[in-house]
């Protein structure tokens, strides 16, 4: 009896299969590589060897603020001036309602760029009602 | 009534011949292609600090706590400058006192932001971990 169920004759398509894990390998490879892009790859981070490394799973509200070399201030590779942070920050302290000033901020700033433009980043966060501020450094390079 | 043609379900046994070379020789491009352009993420830390409210800023900090300035050239301990050993000894002494006391950094505008992440990390290989950063002008 010849049926499609025949141990002889049946063989699994590997082809099928092959394309999908193939078609996932490459959104993931994708979507990490997106993740890494939002920050700017012109700013040299502090070392920090001895501080507690930062967590995997951060808060999804994080607002990373980056402050390169010459004092210019963006989020997410978008330039903003002083008061457009401002408005910025107290638009979406408003939009979060009570949870609001819990808002974790994190200033990635370049090891030579000035206090003086770190200084204003964090007046406006404060100004802002948010104070859960933390300053991000490297632990451990890997070159 | 029979159909003409009719192409078997399954082929016979010995005709499934799945021809591996054109998927490896994709698998190798691929492999190549990631190992070219992988690049090793840094692992990355997260230095916690509190800020005065806007309005006490400018009002003295009491004099049992310690503080440390970063000065453009150097730092300064309770108002006596230091070099960095003199600063990681100081910190060393102060941290096997007690690692609940607040450090208040007082960071001048002209310093360079690596020197306060220099301090703040030496704080931070103490345990000391109550941090206030102000700015000085």
């Amino acid at each position: 009896m010849n049926t499609r169920f025949n141990s002889q004759s049946s063989g699994i398509n590997m082809t099928p299969m092959i394309d999908v894990v193939f078609q996932m390998i490459i959104f993931f490879v994708c979507t990490a590589q997106l993740e890494r892009e939002q920050f700017s790859e012109w700013i040299t981070l502090p070392g920090a060897p001895h501080a507690p490394e930062m967590a995997q799973e951060k808060d999804p509200r994080t607002i990373t603020i980056e402050v390169d070399e010459n004092g210019r201030v963006s989020i997410g590779r978008t330039p903003l001036s002083i008061s457009k942070l401002r408005k910025v920050l107290i638009k979406t302290v408003a939009d979060y309602g009570v949870y609001g000033p819990t808002i974790p901020i994190q200033i990635r700033a370049d090891t030579m760029a000035q206090h003086a433009s770190v200084r204003k980043v964090m007046e406006v966060c404060t100004a802002s009602g948010l104070y859960q501020i933390a300053l991000i450094a490297v632990k451990d390079s890997v070159e | 009534m029979r159909r003409k043609n009719r192409r078997p379900l399954t082929p016979p046994a010995g005709d499934i011949d799945v021809s591996m070379t054109p998927m490896i020789d994709v698998v190798f491009q691929l492999l190549i292609y990631f190992l070219v352009t992988f690049s090793a993420a840094d692992v990355l830390a997260f230095l916690d600090i509190s800020r005065p409210a806007p309005d006490i800023e400018q009002s003295m900090p009491p004099a049992d706590m310690i503080r440390i300035a970063v000065l453009k050239q150097g730092f300064a301990m309770n108002g006596r400058p230091v070099s960095d050993e003199e600063l990681e000894g100081l910190i060393r002494q102060l941290a096997l006192v007690s690692t609940k006391q607040t450090v208040l950094v007082n960071c001048e505008e002209q310093s360079l932001h690596g020197r306060l992440i220099q301090v703040l990390d030496l704080c931070a290989s103490h345990k000391l971990t109550q941090i206030s950063v102000m700015s000085s002008p």
